[in-house]
């Protein structure tokens, strides 16, 4: 096996340089790669201590170890599916989550008085409705086949997860523009109740930009990622 | 031994980290030494990229994973779900039906053969 190219300086732990090296080259949620740098440092600490309870010396034995865990940018490359997938699923549930928190406000300002007179009319008071109801489904099935479903679903791949990302965002993004568009040419006055709506809005086609940049990253870092289009079950039905 | 392509260890991974979990609850490191050990070394992969195959299993629901605090270290420790135990009865019956049919096949052996 090839050996580790990190570079430990003079004095310092094997362990800690090839951490510190892995954690440079991880992208994804931040409590995600806190938990995989911890669950890396204690197996790696646990096969150094292996390696000295067999007369290894310490210094040489972290060395082996790490060599043994493979080049920091090998692990990093094969955890890169697995945080795009995390990052996919945490966009997906946080737009499912707070998407009434926006919604409300305009429900509030822009329903048909009275509200009850049916749905062509709620419609056609909220034209973006078609929108947030694609969002809701793309979310919902990114979030189920990329969670338990995937032991009987086809599993979403990573990339295909991040486009999902994507598009979530783009819906979302269109048709808050569209509703504060079509609310302001209309209503020369603003009642509070707009302004809130308004803002919530911005505010989230804000995030979104955020989410569609983090999304990019993600993606340049699991274009490296081995796609596997197939679901855990098929690993014994394909043999 | 002979050479094992790791490619073709590597597609029934999921498989054989199950198995290795069957045994009992065992932190990733545990799980990927025991691989190697029962596998006579024909198992290289480098030991940090089985952990992520760990967790998709852990997001397919058929393991999970509690941390615990050894010797002042956190520690994650894998176990099989009911659904894991269930995958893999599943994926031993598949696989020995396949396994005997290729020895059948490359002993030249007519198949299938009778019990």
């Amino acid at each position: 096996m090839a050996g580790n190219a990190v570079t430990t300086p003079v004095g310092g732990s094997p362990v800690d340089a090839y951490l510190a090296e892995i954690a440079r080259l991880l992208r994804g949620p931040r409590r995600k790669r806190a938990r995989i740098l911890t669950e890396l440092r204690d197996d790696l600490q646990q096969a150094a201590d292996d390696r000295i309870g067999s007369g290894v010396p310490p210094l040489r034995a972290e060395q082996q170890a790490t060599t043994a865990f493979g080049q920091p940018r090998t692990v990093a490359a094969a955890f890169a599916g697995e945080l795009a997938i995390a990052y996919a699923r945490r966009a997906a549930a946080t737009y499912i989550v707070t998407g009434p928190l926006v919604g409300i406000w305009w429900l509030l300002l822009l329903q048909p008085r009275p509200w009850w007179t049916g749905a062509a009319a709620l419609l056609a008071a909220i034209p973006v409705l078609p929108a947030v109801g694609a969002v809701v489904a793309t979310a919902a099935a990114t979030l189920a086949s990329t969670g338990t479903l995937i032991r009987w679903l086809p599993e979403t791949q990573p990339r295909r997860a991040l486009t999902a990302t994507t598009v979530i965002v783009a819906l979302t993004a269109a048709a808050d523009v569209t509703i504060i568009a079509t609310y302001t040419g209309s209503q020369p006055t603003w009642p509070p109740l707009a302004i809130l709506a308004v803002s919530a809005s911005l505010t989230r086609t804000a995030c979104g930009i955020a989410t569609m940049r983090h999304a990019a990253v993600l993606r340049i870092a699991a274009a490296g990622h081995r796609p596997r289009r197939h679901t855990v079950r098929d690993d014994a039905r394909g043999m | 031994m002979l050479p094992m392509r790791s490619e073709l260890l590597k597609g029934h991974l999921d498989t054989l980290l199950l198995a290795v979990l069957a045994a009992g609850p065992r932190h990733g490191y545990a799980v990927i030494d025991a691989l190697r050990t029962d596998t006579a070394g024909a198992f290289d992969l480098p030991t940090g990229t089985v952990y992520p195959a760990l967790h998709r299993l852990e997001r397919a629901g058929l393991i999970d994973s509690d941390w615990q605090t050894v010797q002042g270290r956190r520690r994650r420790s894998y176990r099989l779900t009911p659904s894991g135990h269930a995958a893999l009865g599943e994926q031993r019956a598949v696989w020995e039906q396949f396994s005997a049919a290729i020895a059948a096949v490359l002993g030249r052996q007519t198949w299938p053969a009778t019990p």
